[in-house]
């Protein structure tokens, strides 16, 4: 479980990022922290795993402190930046070399999530294409079995068939006992991944809820004319019609948008924080 | 496992800590000792043997030292291996300890190994080119001979050599990129500042002062003479042990603070 008490962060004290932000993460599920660019999402991350120290507030991860860097605690987490960069080195040489930190990593796991991503090579690392060695890293940090993985944009840099293979290699991995925290501005490479959504803007968090709660609360629709009496969040023109997002009176079942509700989450903030209290 | 300090740990982390960059630490070593190589061949050319082993021996010893003390923390060029580095379940303290041994430790005995071997063939090529049958074969053979490191020129080095690799160590935690650049200019412009200030503070208490360099003589010209002054005994081995023991263990633990208090 992450715990977030009152956060305050920013690199320049009159400038901050987050401001007293509140936020529990609990396993077993999949968050996706969606945000703008600059809205702070990998500063987040970064404090999260103790990269960066809170201003005030205070972070704990499965009750260590993330700052103080002890191994027990980095053990059981894993942080994959945005870029990622390889040694020079074979695959065997890196698990010589990496994987003893990590006293859950599984080898046959690795091996198995390399060949659903299709990363094979004997060669050196460092000659594979980007996308491949982001690949390679995201491999082998799901191999590393911690109970806690920070992906801050993992998409970013894969083909499109490579997004669908990490969307159901994540899913199939996930279990009980892990946490795993995806921060993204790519919001579809998302979809039918996540199973909890956090929305952050402006240094505060406007939404942490879970994607039943979003669809009983919002409703995802196509329409000719905007129906009257409903709290529109987002309309946007479509091919045929407009594509809306409301408040879900009716109590309809409808498929989330990932983008059309982080638009109406940030573009309409006090109203869908009035939905989801409700 | 322990928070602090475990010995399997430690040794996975000098183990990865070498192994993943074996081109760039054993190629920067051996550039050093192939420049160390290459100084004592030109000045032992241009110089006697003396001059040759002096400025090799500094050379080789500094600036290796220095080149490989901004290497081991050198990981924040990029997001990737600074976050990678310090997010590897290891202590502080072992990451600290892995870049003093590399570069204190296996630096400079592989160096001296590396330049007793090096001086003993120089000498040893000296030595064979000689008339044996010479009349001053024997004041010849004993003038040269490997440089000593327990007397003048190998004490003034080791004290050199833990100050600036100090220097880089704290300095390489400090700045991101081209931190050997910037130290190096920042460490040049501390040298020449208190240059000036050792000349200023001499100029004040001396006249015809010629020069106040380094930090415990000050060379004065009362006509055509050139006359030394020196700081009293007890006074100088106080300053020396400053500047031998207690400036490079604040800088080496300095590191270990930045290393502690790092942001990424």
């Amino acid at each position: 479980m992450i715990v977030i008490n009152n956060l305050s962060f920013g690199y320049n004290r009159k400038k901050l990022l987050y401001q007293h932000l509140q936020l529990t993460l609990e396993t077993g599920n999949i968050y996706g922290l969606l945000g703008r660019n600059g809205a702070g999402k990998s500063t987040l991350l970064k404090n999260i795993i103790g990269l960066l120290y809170p201003l005030e507030g205070n972070i704990l991860v499965n009750g260590h402190v993330p700052g103080k860097r002890q191994p027990n605690f980095l053990e059981t987490i894993y942080f994959i930046p945005e870029e990622v960069l390889v040694p020079a080195i074979t695959i065997d040489r890196y698990i010589d070399l990496f994987s003893p930190f990590y006293p859950l990593f599984n080898r046959e796991h690795l091996m198995v999530y390399l060949d659903r991503l299709e990363v094979v090579t004997k060669d050196k690392l460092n000659t594979l294409s980007f996308g491949q060695q982001k690949k390679f890293i995201i491999a082998f940090a799901l191999a590393c079995n911690t109970k806690v993985l920070l992906l801050d944009e993992p998409t970013n840099g894969l083909d499109i068939p490579s997004k669908k293979r990490f969307r159901k290699l994540v899913a199939s991995v996930m279990n009980e006992d892990r946490m795993i925290f995806i921060s993204t501005h790519q919001i579809r490479d998302l979809d039918n991944l996540i199973d909890q959504v956090i929305i952050v803007d402006n240094g505060q968090l406007l939404l942490n809820a879970s994607i039943p709660s979003i669809s009983e609360k919002l409703s995802f629709k196509t329409v000719d004319e905007i129906p009257e009496g409903l709290n529109v969040l987002y309309e946007e023109d479509a091919l045929k019609g407009k594509s809306i997002v409301v408040e879900n009176i009716r109590k309809e079942e409808t498929k989330i948008n990932l983008e059309h509700l982080f638009n109406a989450i940030t573009e309409n903030p006090a109203l869908a924080k009035s939905i989801f209290n409700n | 496992m322990n928070n602090t300090f475990n010995v399997k740990r430690f040794g996975w982390l000098l183990k990865k800590t070498i192994l993943e960059r074996p081109a760039q630490l054993l190629g920067l070593t051996a550039l050093s000792f192939l420049l160390s190589f290459i100084i004592y061949g030109i000045v032992r050319m241009m110089s006697d043997f003396e001059d040759a082993q002096n400025f090799s021996f500094l050379i080789g010893l500094i600036g290796g030292g220095c080149f490989l003390a901004s290497f081991v923390f050198g990981h924040f060029t990029t997001n990737a291996a600074g976050s990678s580095f310090l997010t590897l379940p290891a202590s502080l303290f072992e990451k600290w300890l892995c870049g003093v041994v590399i570069t204190g430790v296996f630096y400079l005995f592989l160096y001296l190994l590396f330049f007793r071997l090096m001086d003993i063939g120089f000498v040893a090529v000296y030595h064979h080119g000689l008339d044996h049958k010479g009349p001053y074969f024997k004041e010849q053979y004993e003038a040269v001979r490997v440089l000593a490191y327990d007397e003048f020129i190998a004490d003034k080095a080791f004290m050199m050599f833990f100050n600036f690799a100090g220097i880089m160590l704290v300095g390489s935690l400090y700045f991101n990129k081209a931190a050997f650049i910037k130290v190096a200019l920042i460490g040049c412009g501390i040298c020449l500042g208190a240059f000036l200030l050792n000349m200023l503070i001499a100029n004040i208490f001396f006249k015809n002062v010629q020069t106040a360099f380094p930090y415990y003589l000050v060379w004065l010209m009362e006509g055509k003479e050139r006359g030394r002054l020196e700081l009293p005994e007890a006074t100088l081995q106080i300053v020396h042990a400053f500047f031998k023991y207690i400036i490079p263990v604040i800088l080496w633990a300095l590191a270990f603070l930045r290393l502690k208090e790092k942001e990424f």
